[in-house]
């Protein structure tokens, strides 16, 4: 009978340690899978064009060309591409972040009559995406004759709905109490913005700015549209355009091409692995709302 | 509800509350001038540029009618329209599949509390912050039809070489080669956080009653994520729908037109054929399509949905 009891026992724990290596190996296979084309990437970015387009290809670079990497930057302008991704990215996030936060406390704590009917109007641009309105924007942007200008790819992006409806959400948490209290001291709108909720909502702050900063790192359509030269081109149309330039040629300077593909997609990486509590918990919160 | 302010506002007077009023509309006319000249505005616009005949090249224009719609419906555009629009439902049938039904399945492999599958979890995720377009370039390059990784390796499986991206036959299963690798990741964390959100006790109480892992699974876990996979669908549904970024760097649309997706194809008419007014009119029509299929999904899933009381 204990014997019994026995026996089911280490059948039990051998079953659960059989599964706990499946599922173990199962999830390793799926990493690797997802992890190889970055890998890929890397590697080929080191090979030289004759190991790159040789018929079995190597898994590590018997030689190391780190001057693909200068090849690459002698091919385009990476470093203006740089730049100017940063402004552009910096200045969508910091006007999505401001006119976010004033939308987001009059849509929460404000009172004006329509004040609901008007946040409808918010959520309805959800549904118009600039893909669809780019024809018409891009003819009004060309009036203002802001093709080629940072104002061009910056100003049409300038407010995010889904911004204002996440920090909506947060600044109805904050208990009214704590603006009744500032209020009552003289403090103003902009003072129990900027010093009540925002502080307040600290971690929603961070992960919407976050993630702004990531879309607009990301972007391409809107900036395909509104730059023609390289001159106010972005990272994320940079490696294409770094692929473009070698017309013909692409196979063999496929070493300098993945090159300038590393160099646009380690920042995001490091951002990625450094804020990705932040990052994580911005999606659960989207999901369960 | 409003006896917050009244203990203020009451003292001064009515003028004071009108001005308060005014100042908390104030706040949100920033955005509301936003959202009128960029968005609302664009899209009244999109309709009128419907019924003109303005091109890029020219400055001036004037309305033409039906024209265009003609040319859509009935004109040299149907055809090209159509099989845009087969190209686009199915690209986006696909990404909605690999987004819940991957997503799902990931979510169910990855879900285990432990410092390495914390840390995988964030792996599968990442590329979704990888730009798409770069990722399209890596992609292309495995996807090389001489050179690429991927018929290497099925050549060690005795397969033949397959053109990919240079076929019209698999050009598009080529793009959404890449985009299962992007959005699988991000299906299988939106899962996974509403997972921790059902309460153990159902499990609990369904162990008790003899229910397999399957049941359980199946009773419980699927009906209470009705939810989350109604937000999955519906934003999937949107984000891809709107798919340019890998077309434009992968297959230009081509070849020939297999991979010719609504965006692409009216950034095509309105930035390499100069045909502005047609370029309006699809996209006016893809708006409404747009439109109405996201409101006939929210109808129904009003009525599929399951929510935990």
């Amino acid at each position: 009978m204990a014997n019994d009891s026995f026996a089911a026992n280490v059948r039990a724990k051998r079953a659960r340690l059989v599964s706990t290596v499946l599922q173990y190996a199962l999830a390793a296979i799926v990493v690797v899978v997802v992890v190889f084309p970055v890998y890929w990437m890397i590697i080929s970015s080191l090979k030289t064009s004759e190991e790159l387009l040789r018929p079995v290809p190597s898994l590590w670079p018997a030689e190391f060309r780190w001057r693909n990497y200068s090849d690459a930057l002698a091919m385009a302008p990476f470093g203006k591409y740089f730049f100017n991704t940063l402004v552009m990215t910096m200045g969508i996030m910091s006007l999505q972040l401001v006119i976010g936060s004033f939308a987001a406390y009059g849509f929460s704590k404000g009172r004006f009559p329509g004040r609901d009917a008007l946040f409808v109007v918010v959520l309805g641009a959800l549904m118009i995406p600039i893909q669809v309105t780019f024809v018409p924007i891009y003819g009004m942007v060309a009036k203002l004759h802001w093709i080629n200008t940072f104002a061009g790819l910056i100003v049409p992006h300038a407010v995010s709905a889904y911004m204002i409806f996440m920090l909506r959400q947060t600044f109805k948490s904050v208990d009214d109490s704590f603006l009744e209290a500032a209020r009552l001291e003289g403090m103003g709108r902009i003072g129990i913005i900027f010093k009540i909720l925002v502080p307040m909502c600290k971690p929603t702050m961070l992960t919407v700015g976050i993630i702004s900063f990531i879309d607009g790192w990301n972007s391409y359509f809107w900036p395909k549209m509104v730059t023609t030269t390289p001159f106010r081109r972005t990272i994320a149309q940079g490696v294409y355009e770094l692929k473009r330039s070698y017309a013909g040629l692409e196979t063999m300077n496929q070493n300098q091409i993945m090159a300038g593909a590393v160099m646009a997609v380690v920042p995001i990486i490091v951002l990625f692995v450094v804020l990705q509590k932040y990052i994580l918990s911005g999606f659960s919160k989207a999901a369960s709302k | 509800m409003k006896a917050n302010g009244n203990a203020i506002t009451g003292r001064r007077g009515a003028s004071h509350r009108k001005r308060e009023k005014a100042k908390d509309f104030l706040c949100v006319a920033p955005a509301l001038a936003f959202f009128a000249v960029f968005v609302y505005y664009p899209l009244v616009d999109l309709f009128r540029i419907g019924f003109t005949n303005w091109n890029l090249i020219r400055d001036d224009y004037k309305y033409v009618g039906l024209k265009n719609y003609k040319w859509l419906f009935k004109g040299s555009g149907f055809d090209t329209w159509l099989a845009s629009l087969k190209v686009t439902f199915s690209y986006t049938f696909w990404e909605i599949v690999i987004t819940l039904a991957g997503g799902m399945l990931l979510a169910a492999l990855f879900n285990r509390e432990s410092k390495a599958f914390s840390a995988m979890r964030s792996i599968v995720f990442m590329p979704k912050y990888i730009a798409i377009s770069t990722s399209a370039i890596v992609f292309m390059w495995i996807l090389n039809d001489q050179y690429g990784f991927l018929n290497f390796v099925m050549g060690i499986f005795g397969k033949e070489p397959v053109a990919w991206l240079n076929s019209e036959r698999t050009a598009l299963t080529s793009v959404l080669i890449l985009t299962g690798w992007r959005v699988v990741g991000y299906g299988m964390m939106i899962y996974l956080s509403a997972m921790k959100g059902i309460s153990k006790d159902y499990y609990e109480a369904a162990e008790l009653d003899g229910a397999n892992a399957f049941l359980r699974f199946r009773h419980i876990t699927l009906p209470l994520l009705s939810p989350t996979t109604l937000f999955l669908f519906v934003t999937t549904f949107i984000a891809s729908m709107k798919v340019f970024q890998s077309i434009d760097v992968m297959t230009s649309g081509g070849p020939y037109e297999s991979t010719n997706v609504m965006v692409y194809w009216i950034y095509d008419l309105a930035f390499v054929q100069f045909r502005v007014d047609r370029a309006a009119v699809v996209a006016s029509v893809f708006f409404v399509i747009l439109l109405a299929f996201t409101a006939a999904t929210m109808k129904i899933s009003n009525k599929s949905v399951h929510y935990e009381s």
